[in-house]
């Protein structure tokens, strides 16, 4: 069994972190693979930051990953992604979904939102490698915008990191979804796990 | 095979569960027949899981009005032989405190557990509060536990514990464990049903005084009895290494990460520690044991120094000399991390930190400048915007009357309203507790002379809304109440309540409404609004305001998550407004700087609403000075 591997998820309430997290748990105990986590639930619902921690191995107590020990971050949106630069080291990787989500604090002009470019930047400094897609738009392209988060997790598999079997994964996908939306939700996978393996290549 | 869910009996399997969900089936394990709670982030899916196996497994769950109410229930039911519980958040422990209080002297028949959820660094509360404390002032025994597997099983035992000694037990779990996931091997399910019985003994079960002075002397024994056996608990573990100069001694969740920070530093072998799952009592002669047996101690604790300071005090009374540190080197505030604990255990051995914390702050504070802003907010079609909204264009319509410069005080409450007290909509003034908008209104009423007008959700309306609303009759309070009625506790994940119409096991029930009982208990101005007729609603809101003693509102709309879901499905779609560019004046802005609703954005200097956030609402469309919001 690996004996630490820590997976951290940023993004927006409503972009189904959370989904995504109980996903991999699933997986992961089906695959006798140890697994520990937490989310922020409750508030996050109402369009704030969701943060969701996953981790695995034979070395893994407590729940939440510590400040720079984040192996992959997956991150949703872009600023959100950058608000956990903390988690990072020179050897973590980041698979980041470059649709924004601008809040409703700048319309207002309470924030400002960072450029890309920014973000990019200061997330590249901080890690070992970084793998973009436009998840949003690789979701449309299946016909159900809904599914960004399964090209994210695909993305995830994508990189061949995780202890946790292809067919499992897609298993639970399949259990986790009504029968009409299965193969839109695993053709949403393959497209994310091709996609991040091309970009790594 | 089939499929494993929280409530089959299939020992030794394991699945992959929320730690509340976790907790619950503790609780179910051990033969649970009656659960009470009222929900608060993060125990609320606690009952929501026993609940949703409660007809399959013969138990009776229900979401009480209150948690003083749901503890209440549990009691009696324990006191009738049956195993009973009543879970709650940290803060619903104090409105449970009265009873809870008086349960400690009479003592429990069936086991009894209160389970309370702590939240440190408040994520979710008002407050952070360290429940520990309660434990100690009601002499009641508490357990922590380090994991959600640990929750689990700590729970299923609390009952075990709490009818070997006739006492209730509380156990306490943090947002950490609540709302942590892991993979748990389940235990056997108890299929012992017994038939509630209430033996009389009214010489220990009335408190009066003469009857009390009599029970507290056995409260003390029992807890003195729980004292010596904690010392056996598999939950306290010593482990002493070998000329070990320092000792971690840490405390549930703690524990593991003192765990991960020892593995982390590579002191495995150097220090010997203290695993604590009864914060009180203390297993006494195991902190004796491993204080004689080294120099300097570090106690590993989330919040207040509790486990610190009787540490110390078991020091000095055994004569122990070693050095205790503990809040000296951690945070009494928000929740401890392997970082934090792992800098405090390298600064005591003198160990080079494996990360550079200096730097990863540095980092912190380069990128912080560069981030939005991204508050929970009010969502798209909230029927509180436009509420909130009403009321204080109402309450400053009459407040012009009152004279120049006179302001109106919106006392807020617990529940997404809360959420309303940020730009733009600046709708709320206080917010300390459940049922406090109501209260404090009264006290504001006969302290100033300026229109009061305060809100509270339906559930909290019947949590703790009603006796302040009596009190404003009887004491003529010139005060406006408007009941949020969006039929639904919607913060903590829509669980039913008295104004719903349906219990915690989905059984139709008497539906109660908050007009009648404010009818009922004599307020004489009684209005039901649609805050979606902006123009209706805000007129009711003036008379109501205008109305010479206490007047209430309700204002009734339908959560819009719930609308959502229900329109999805009867596969009724969803009409969303757009902005008409040609009659929009781009500099206005009225939508975005009156009503901060999300789906209303900027977008190449232009403002538009997003239709895939839009519900249909129609209140921006409302304020429009230019009519130029319209539906597709």
């Amino acid at each position: 069994m690996i004996k630490e591997l820590n997976i951290l998820i940023s993004g927006v309430g409503g972009q189904g972190v959370i989904l995504m997290s109980e996903l991999l748990g699933n997986s992961a105990v089906k695959d006798g693979v140890r697994i520990r986590g937490s989310e922020l639930l409750g508030m996050a619902v109402r369009g704030g930051s969701v943060f969701s921690t996953i981790r695995m191995g034979s070395d893994v107590y407590g729940p939440l990953t510590p400040l720079g020990k984040c192996d992959i971050l997956v991150g949703m949106e872009p600023s959100e992604a950058l608000r956990n630069i903390t988690y990072l080291s020179k050897s973590s990787l980041i698979i980041l979904n470059t649709a924004i989500i601008v809040p409703f604090t700048v319309p207002l002009g309470q924030s400002k939102y960072p450029s890309l470019e920014v973000v990019q930047e200061k997330l590249e400094s901080a890690s070992g490698k970084i793998v973009k897609l436009d998840a949003n738009q690789i979701a449309r392209g299946t016909g159900n915008l809904l599914t960004a988060n399964i090209v994210m997790l695909g993305a995830l598999f994508g990189t061949e990191l995780l202890p946790i079997k292809i067919e499992t994964i897609k298993e639970s996908i399949t259990e986790r979804f009504p029968d009409k939306l299965v193969p839109v939700n695993i053709k949403a996978f393959d497209l994310g796990y091709q996609t991040c393996q091309q970009a790594l290549k | 095979m089939k499929k494993l869910t929280i409530s089959s009996d299939a020992p030794g399997e394991r699945l992959f569960m929320l730690g509340n969900e976790a907790i619950a089936r503790g609780a179910i394990e051990a033969g649970v027949q009656l659960a009470a709670a009222y929900p608060g982030t993060p125990s609320s899916e606690i009952l929501e899981t026993i609940a949703s196996v409660a007809k399959e497994l013969d138990i009776y769950a229900e979401w009480s009005t209150n948690e003083k109410v749901a503890f209440e229930v549990a009691l009696a039911a324990s006191l009738c032989g049956l195993r009973a519980m009543a879970s709650m958040k940290h803060v619903g422990v104090n409105v449970a405190h009265d009873p809870l209080m008086s349960a400690s002297y009479i003592g429990a028949r069936g086991g009894l557990v209160l389970l309370t959820a702590d939240d440190p660094w408040a994520w979710s509360s008002q407050i952070e509060q360290d429940s520990r404390y309660i434990a100690e002032q009601g002499y009641l025994p508490i357990l922590e536990p380090s994991s959600v597997e640990e929750a689990k099983n700590m729970m299923a035992d609390a009952f075990a514990l709490s009818e070997e000694f006739g006492h209730p037990f509380i156990v306490r779990s943090v947002t950490r464990i609540g709302h942590a996931r892991s993979d748990v091997t389940l235990g056997e399910i108890s299929k012992e049903r017994r038939k509630g019985f209430f033996k009389k003994d009214r010489s220990r079960l009335v408190l009066t005084p003469a009857e009390a002075r009599k029970d507290r002397p056995l409260m003390i024994k029992r807890f003195e009895e729980i004292g010596k056996r904690v010392n056996t608990l598999p939950y306290n573990q010593l482990k002493l290494a070998d000329g070990a100069k320092l000792s971690v001694i840490a405390s549930g969740l703690s524990y593991s990460y003192a765990q991960e920070a020892i593995e982390w530093l590579g002191l495995e072998d150097k220090i010997s520690v203290l695993k604590i799952g009864t914060p009180h009592p203390l297993p006494k002669e195991l902190v004796v044991k491993l204080l004689s047996s080294v120099p300097e101690a570090l106690v590993v604790e989330e919040l207040e120094p509790f486990v610190e300071l009787h540490v110390k005090a078991i020091a000095q009374e055994a004569n122990i000399s070693t050095k205790i540190h503990g809040k000296d080197l951690l945070p009494v505030m928000g929740e401890l991390s392997t970082s934090k604990v792992t800098e405090a255990i390298a600064q005591l051995t003198n160990s080079k930190l494996p990360v550079n914390f200096g730097e990863i702050e540095k980092l912190r504070e380069e990128t912080a400048p560069l981030l939005p802003l991204r508050p929970p907010t009010l969502c798209p079609g909230c029927p509180h915007r436009a509420s909130l909204y009403a009321i204080k264009t109402a309450a400053k319509r009459v407040a012009k009357d009152y004279g120049k410069d006179v302001v109106p005080i919106y006392p807020g409450d617990i529940g997404c309203y809360s959420l309303g007290y940020i730009p733009p909509l600046e709708s709320n003034d206080i917010t300390i507790c459940m049922g406090a908008g109501f209260g404090l209104a009264n006290g504001f009423a006969h302290a100033t002379d300026v229109p009061i007008i305060a809100h509270l959700g339906d559930s909290t309306f019947f949590h703790a809304g009603i006796p302040p609303l009596i009190n404003a009759v009887y004491n003529k309070a010139n005060i406006t109440m408007v009941v949020l009625d969006n039929s639904a506790t919607a913060m903590t994940g829509f669980q039913p309540h008295p104004g719903t119409g349906y219990t915690a096991t989905g059984e139709e029930t008497v539906q109660l409404k908050p007009e009648d009982i404010a009818r009922a208990c004599g307020v004489k101005f009684v209005e039901v609004i649609d805050p979606f007729d902006l123009k209706m609603a805000t007129n009711t809101i003036e008379k109501a305001i205008r109305f010479n003693g206490p007047s209430l509102i309700v204002s009734r709309r339908l959560c819009a998550i719930i609308e959502l879901r229900e329109k999805r499905e009867r596969r009724e779609k969803v009409i969303p407004y757009h902005i008409d560019q040609d009659k929009c004046s781009e500099k206005c802005e009225a939508c975005i700087k009156l009503l901060g609703c999300p789906a209303i954005i900027k977008e190449d200097g232009k403002t538009v609403i997003d239709s895939s956030l839009c519900t249909g609402c129609g209140l921006c469309a409302q304020i429009c000075p230019y009519k130029a919001i319209v539906q597709e």
